[in-house]
């Protein structure tokens, strides 16, 4: 479609928005309301332009100007919002002419009336796009001779956000936001006119990714309550990088000064989280600056850990493995180690001549499905079915799965990126519930916005799926069949046809099914029986990256729990299992013990060695999300003392061990990994990339399925990593500590109320948690969110054990 | 376990209220039941308290905020209660071409409150609306849901009697215009007549 | 009802014309008759058994194309093309609603219709329903307007127990139901697409177009929205032919209108004439003239823009054609009066007040200009605090935000102003410069 900006001619496709036609011409028009990924809704007028076609007569022949002999142009009478003017044929669309920079000048000064100008003191200075637009399209003057509106300046919408009335333009964008994204309509505009302010009557602001809206306010209205007043933007570094929270590998940028984490944001990654990300990836990093952090190596000397150089500490490893056989050793990552850090153990392990390496939590199932789902195809699927809590277990995939709701496919880019004004985009548009069921064994947010819910027993994946699976068959079903389905058969049956008949359809497997080996076949099983793809959600950011190299035992007897009985010598990177008494105590017999932590925990209290490690935002690397997507990890500045990654350990033990071992370092594991993948790691662009593989490493373990499981409290994933909460303030503050879920029945029957503060023991570790009251888990059961070491799935609880703290009631006088 | 939720839900024992309410929507509506149920509340308790926003929500399937979001959107829902009597006086020009503006003062004289107060009684609030539609007729005073039309001085002086013994006299029903002799206006009650 | 009168080759623009006679508002103000009987004993709903009975869906458009109906809430956009933009029935749902949110400053007819004869509007909502083949219809009435919405949901339900409303209506086979949808004071809910949100329970910000209502209105349906008059009509289009109706008004506006006065006029109120007509007609003949000094008039509700007492003015046809080419608008019949010792700042000073209170906040220039900006321009002229350079200031702000809002709201604003300016700028002047009104009376308030 021809279309001419500025005399500049274009070809567009139909339906592109005048906004992104001046924009693909290499033009600017200043906006405020219009946001990638959102409606258009033409509010801040401030994008007008004049715009003009050609018109055609009765027969369909275009009217020619007399003059030219061209197609004469028809102007509009009034100028027009090119964000929510649609182009057509022949348009031509001018952003220069004196009305038009009138117009643009005439909204700057509207816009800046009843703005507070206090960007001196305003934390989104420098970053402001209301401050840049007055800048270039206004002219500096005000003629407004009258009190600006006064309004609260710092209202906290909740413990995360902090709004300032007085600078809020009103563009809607944070509202659309919660409406249109997460549909969680928790803000809203209050009042009419010039009175209208942003506000909201749910406390607390109940979303799991409420923090976006300070990523997309132009202004400095609402802000990131754990970053504000803490720098100006330009005094910040901004590494882009990729998110190690969880299983989906969100783009973030990192925002530090003089070597502090200040924020996170989100960035672009269209095809993986677009520029969302959620609130325990935003807000989750405060941890990693505390006081309490391990910044040089320990050796236990006289029975107390002694501060000494790497070197040092790599000898004495050396020096104590000396006596022993190297099988008798294991080593241990966690599951969001990097490809790099993967390299640099299984290096180590074969350098050692031991084949118990593993990497935890690891769910008993592979993480490589045979048919994989890409995020795209989620977003884009016809029918998806999700058994798990994935809102919890990966944010962005509830956020992806909204998208599909929708019916509308992931924009095409333009020379300039995303579209600014995507014209499919509606507010309150109509979803399709109806091709979403979620099944969990409790009410799961993600259930609200799906059409069916099945609510099956816990630990009942598998009987879940193998029904399924038979009445895709055409089978009948048992009673116990039946029971399994957690919904009525009629409900299942449209499931399944559903899925049988989508031409896209996706079935997302969580924690739950993945924890055991023979629900995880069960659900690859009925993938293929009704023919969708599999998007298999593991329980870290790099867990499917490390199946996918291998760092797994040579036997599942030498998985971690396994090596925590046996092995002689054990090397442990981010893990605490000694949380478990039983464990501490077996640990205590080991002959060596490392631990690479970040903080001294229970396992690192018990160590001979204590070795400092980066956080996830210190590494540089490479992380495989849930859909095989390579994706670079870059490391912030940030100041950690002599903290290495597990590159950096095997490099120190490799000299003390009088070898240069491979993956030493970053640079040297990539060597191996481009030797092995084909894939030069050095070279990932931002967005990542999933290659086709030609060497799949084949498990190196037959997996022996864990004792049946069984159990009172279901360890369940969560957005805020517990492991770290008593470090992250503001999020604890916001998620209130992490929740020990009680039916209200069971409540009553343990004698405990909501908010009771509580501590019991479950699956062997004590937990100290709040007890939430709520008719989200069904009776008999009880939800606790999972420590890394636990992973997913039903435990038992010592009920006798519970200990419930003496609670203060605050009864208003 | 304790009960610290003190108020009654408005609709607990109303539910044919609510559904006759629902019932007037079709099937995708259900939203719209909104503004008929705040009605519901606002005639009930002169206000709607934010108990009650979070009340609706549940009704209708939605968020609170969006309830307070609309419900504060329009001038005539109260987040405050209003007096027994609240009188809404227009302001706009044809009212005030017949001296809505003089009228005003004078409410302000006799009740001793400005626009948007409660007295202390909770009898009286007053509060200056926009144009009502009785340009025809003015000037205006609505009293709770009630016209009083053409309200002139000493007109205005029997109504406030008349409230003040809580008592709501008949409106007068004007047309003006073509058919001003239809139902000719009589003053309230029947009662001497300060005629316009 | 009564027999057809044979069309003027003329046509009718006068109401003293011998063969003009009250039509739609010949029951208002009638005792008793809003209920279903008095209206039946008039011959009510015999137009929509007539339609729905011996007419097809499209020979009722065509009837009310023909008759040239144009829509009486405002925009006069020609009713029977609007009704035709419904796309054809797929089986899914199709709204009509009838504004009823009347609240532009000046125009008080609606109200007069809901409160005296409910019935007239639901049967012009049955046949308007029929044409269209829409199967549920809402009115949607002003919040202060109870009395007007009580005495509508009472003659629904009558109309209901009678067979006229719900299924097979009148044996006919056509399914049609009504619902009153009751506001709760905002303007701007008169506008259609806002009235759609306010409808749906959500904030009343009107809605991007396109999609157009017959589109994508309620629900996300077709709809068509029209205005009580506009629907009350139609029951005597049906009734009495498409000739009578376009026998009267000129050559763009056909029919019978009904039109306002208020303002110091001897016997303000509603009088309905042919289109056509003149204000010299409705103000002198019918309303008595005025009962003081008028310096100008406000042709059509407040949002048009105002006329001088002037002879070329006041002798102007009062139709759609003639007002937009004299720079002004029909709107909605409702013709203000201003006195000569009103200040027209201070008048003008009352309407910017009324926008700024009423503008919805959604878009910046109708937001900050019309409803934080302007009214305190015109607060600090009429305090007297004024400076001759605020007159130009006011102009020029004025002018910056004239076409640039998201809905008509903010120029129905800015329009009048600019008129006033052009017309009477001495006035403004003046107050600027001397910091008092140039005319000014203390106390318009009857004993
Ligand atoms: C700000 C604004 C207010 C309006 N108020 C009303 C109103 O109160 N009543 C009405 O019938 N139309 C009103 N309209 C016009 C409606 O949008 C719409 O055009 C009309 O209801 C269509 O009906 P009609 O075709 O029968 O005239 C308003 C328009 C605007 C822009
Ligand atoms: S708070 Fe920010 S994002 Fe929200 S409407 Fe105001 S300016 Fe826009
Ligand atoms: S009106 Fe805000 S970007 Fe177009």
């Amino acid at each position: 479609m021809k279309v001419v900006v500025n005399d500049i001619e274009l070809d567009l496709a139909p339906g592109t928005s005048a906004i992104d036609a001046v924009f693909a011409a290499g033009d600017d028009v200043p906006y405020f309301c219009s946001q990638e990924y959102m409606s258009p809704i033409g509010a801040c007028r401030m994008c007008l332009a004049r715009v003009g076609s050609p018109r055609k007569d009765r027969d369909g022949n275009w009217i020619l100007d007399e003059e030219t002999g061209e197609p004469k142009i028809f102007w509009f009478p009034n100028l027009m919002a090119t964000c929510t003017t649609q182009v057509t044929e022949g348009m031509v669309i001018d952003t220069r002419s004196e009305a038009v920079k009138n117009a643009q000048n005439s909204m700057v000064e509207f816009t800046l009336i009843n703005h507070p100008l206090d960007c001196p003191v305003c934390d989104k200075g420098g970053a402001c796009e209301l401050q840049d637009r007055a800048y270039e399209y206004g002219d500096g003057l005000s003629r407004f001779e009258f009190d600006k509106r006064r309004s609260e300046k710092h209202h906290e919408l909740s413990e995360l956000i902090t709004l300032d009335r007085e600078r809020c333009i009103h563009c809607k964008r944070c509202v659309r936001f919660f409406e249109e994204v997460p549909g969680d309509e928790v803000l809203d505009f209050i009042e009419r006119g010039s009175h209208t302010y942003i506000g909201t009557v749910d406390a607390g602001l109940p979303s799991n990714f409420s923090g976006n809206i300070t990523d997309i306010c132009p202004v400095g209205a609402l802000l990131d309550a754990s970053s504000r007043f803490r720098g100006r933007n330009w005094e910040y570094d901004h590494t882009r990088t990729t998110s190690m929270d969880d299983a989906t590998g969100s783009a973030v940028i990192v925002d530090a000064r003089t070597g502090r984490i200040e924020r996170v944001k989100a960035a672009l990654n269209p095809d993986v989280n677009k520029t969302w990300i959620d609130d325990g990836t935003r807000f989750g990093h405060e941890y990693v600056d505390s006081p309490d952090r391990l910044t040089r190596p320990m050796v236990r000397r006289n029975g107390e850990l002694q501060p000494v150089t790497w070197p040092e500490a790599a000898a004495y490893v050396a020096e104590r493995l000396k006596g022993l056989s190297g099988k008798d050793v294991g080593i241990v990552l966690r599951a969001d180690s990097t490809l790099e850090e993967g390299v640099a153990a299984l290096a180590l392990a074969e350098k050692l001549g031991t084949g118990q390496v593993d990497h935890a939590p690891r769910p008993a199932g592979s993480l490589l499905p045979s048919r994989p789902a890409t995020l795209t195809d989620l977003a884009t699927a016809d029918a998806i079915f999700v058994v798990g809590d994935v809102t919890e277990e990966a944010g962005i995939l509830d956020l992806r799965i909204k998208d599909a709701l929708k019916g509308v496919t992931p924009p095409e880019l333009l020379p300039h990126g995303v579209p600014i004004a995507d014209l499919r985009l509606k507010e309150r548009m109509p979803r399709r519930a109806e091709i979403l069921t979620v099944a969990a064994p409790y009410r799961v947010d993600l259930m609200r916005h799906a059409g069916a819910s099945h609510l099956y027993p816990a630990g009942g994946e598998a009987e879940l799926f193998r029904a399924l699976t038979a009445l895709a068959g055409g089978g009948q079903l048992t009673d116990e069949q039946r029971a399994a389905l957690g919904a009525d058969e009629a409900a299942a049956r449209q499931l399944v046809d559903r899925l049988r008949s989508a031409s896209d359809g996706v079935l997302v497997v969580g924690g739950f099914a993945l924890a055991r080996r023979e629900a995880a076949e069960a659900a690859r099983a009925f993938a293929r029986a009704v023919g969708v793809k599999e998007l298999l959600v593991g329980p870290m950011a790099n867990s499917h990256g490390l199946e996918l190299l291998g760092v797994l035992p040579s036997h599942e007897r030498y998985a971690f729990p396994g090596m925590l009985q046996e092995a002689k010598a054990l090397i442990v990177s981010h893990l605490d299992p000694a949380k478990d008494p039983d464990v501490a105590a077996s640990l205590k017999e080991r002959e060596l013990l490392v631990v690479h932590d970040m903080f001294l925990t229970e396992t690192a209290r018990l160590a001979d060695v204590v070795l400092p490690a980066r956080s996830v935002y210190e590494k540089d690397g490479t992380v495989v999300n849930l859909e095989g997507r390579f994706l670079p990890v870059r490391a912030a500045p940030v100041e950690a003392g002599q903290a290495e990654d597990f590159t950096g350990v095997v490099r120190y033990l490799g000299e003390a061990l009088g070898e240069r071992l491979e993956g030493r370092s970053v640079r040297s594991a990539r060597r191996v990994l481009k030797r092995r993948l084909e894939l030069d790691l050095a070279e990932l662009p931002d967005n990542g990339v999933i290659p086709r593989l030609k060497a799949r490493p084949a498990p190196k373990v037959t997996t022996r399925e864990a004792p049946a499981a069984g159990g009172n409290v279901l360890i369940a994933p969560s957005m805020a990593r517990v492991e770290y909460l008593h470090r992250n303030p503001h999020l604890n503050a916001a998620v209130g500590g992490p929740k020990l879920s009680v039916n209200p029945a069971d409540a009553e029957g343990l004698g405990v109320m909501d908010g009771a503060e509580v501590r019991l023991r479950v699956g062997g570790v004590w937990r100290d948690a709040v007890v939430r009251v709520t008719e989200a888990v069904p009776a008999g059961l009880m939800t606790l969110p999972a420590l890394p070491e636990q992973g997913v799935g039903l435990v038992q609880a010592d009920l006798g054990s519970l200990v419930v703290d003496q609670v203060r009631l605050e009864v208003a006088s | 376990m304790i009960e610290l939720e003190t108020t009654t839900p408005f609709f607990q024992d109303k539910q044919e209220v609510v559904d006759e309410i629902l019932s007037r929507y079709p099937e995708e509506g259900r939203r719209s039941a909104l503004m008929p149920l705040l009605w519901e509340v606002q005639r009930a308790e002169r206000y709607i308290s934010e108990a009650r926003m979070h009340e609706i929500a549940e009704i209708v399937g939605i968020t609170a905020t969006e309830v307070k979001g609309v419900l504060s959107f329009y001038s005539t829902y109260h987040e405050q209660p209003v007096g027994r009597y609240h009188i809404q006086i227009c302001s706009t020009l044809s009212c005030a071409l017949a001296g809505a503006d003089e009228m005003y003062d004078h409410l302000v004289n006799e009740l001793g409150i400005v626009n948007g107060e409660t007295d202390a009684e909770g009898r009286f609030s007053l509060q200056k609306a926009e144009c009502v539609g009785s340009c025809g007729t003015a000037p205006v005073l609505l009293v709770n849901d009630t016209y009083y039309e053409r309200v002139t001085k000493s007109r205005c002086r029997h109504l406030l009697e008349a409230l003040r013994r809580d008592e709501m006299p008949e409106p007068w029903r004007e047309r003006g215009g073509d058919n001003e002799g239809a139902e000719k206006a009589t003053p309230f009650g029947g009662a001497e007549g300060g005629e316009a | 009802m009564s027999d057809q009168p044979a069309a003027s080759p003329q046509g009718i623009l006068s109401r003293h014309d011998e063969r003009y006679q009250v039509t739609m508002y010949r029951r208002v103000g009638v005792e008793g008759a809003h209920a279903l009987e008095s209206y039946r004993a008039a011959g009510g709903y015999e137009a929509a058994r007539k339609a729905l009975t011996t007419m097809t869906p499209a020979q009722v458009i065509d009837e009310v194309k023909a008759a040239g109906l144009r829509g009486r809430g405002g925009a006069g956009f020609p009713t029977g093309v609007k009704w035709s933009f419904m796309p054809p029935p797929d089986g899914g749902p199709r709204y009509l609603v009838c504004n009823a949110d009347e609240s532009e400053p000046g125009s008080f007819k609606d109200r007069y219709f809901l409160e005296d004869d409910p019935h007239q509007l639901i049967e012009g909502m049955i046949i308007a329903a029929y044409a269209m083949q829409v199967t549920f219809g809402f009115i949607y009435i002003r919040g202060e307007y109870y009395e007007g919405y009580q005495r509508t949901w009472e003659a629904v339900k009558e109309a209901r127990a009678a067979g006229l409303l719900g299924q097979d209506i009148l044996g006919t086979g056509f399914s049609f139901d009504i619902t009153v949808h009751r506001g709760a004071g905002a303007y701007i809910c008169g506008e259609e697409t806002a009235l759609m949100n306010s409808l749906e329970g959500l904030r009343a910000n009107p809605r991007l177009k396109p999609p157009f209502p017959a589109a994508a209105g309620m629900y996300g349906r077709p709809t068509t929205i029209n205005n009580v008059e506009t629907l009350t009509s139609v029951v005597h289009i049906v009734s009495k032919g498409a000739a009578w109706f376009a026998a009267m008004g000129s050559e763009d506006s056909k029919g019978t209108k009904v039109y306002q006065v208020s303002g110091p006029v001897k016997r303000p109120g509603v009088y309905e004439m042919p289109m056509g007509a003149t204000f010299r007609e409705l103000i002198y003949d019918f309303a008595g003239g005025p009962t003081v000094e008028a310096k100008a008039f406000i042709p059509g509700g407040s949002s048009t823009p105002m006329f001088p007492w002037e002879d070329r003015f006041l002798d102007m046809s009062m139709d759609f054609g003639t007002l937009a080419k004299n720079g002004s608008m029909l709107g909605t019949g409702g013709v203000i009066v201003i006195p000569r010792d009103k200040c027209i700042v201070d008048a003008l000073y009352n309407l910017v007040r009324f926008y700024a209170h009423e503008s919805c906040g959604k878009c910046t220039p109708c937001r900050e200009g019309v409803g934080h900006w302007l009214p305190r321009m015109y607060q600090k002229l009429v305090a007297g605090l004024g400076r001759p350079e605020d007159v130009d200031l006011l102009e020029n702000v004025v002018g910056n935000i004239r076409g640039t809002a998201f809905c008509p709201l903010a120029d129905a604003c800015v329009m009048p102003v600019q008129a006033s300016l052009k017309w009477f700028r001495d006035e403004y002047e003046y107050l600027a410069a001397n910091g008092r009104p140039k005319y000014q009376k203390n106390d318009w308030w009857q004993a």
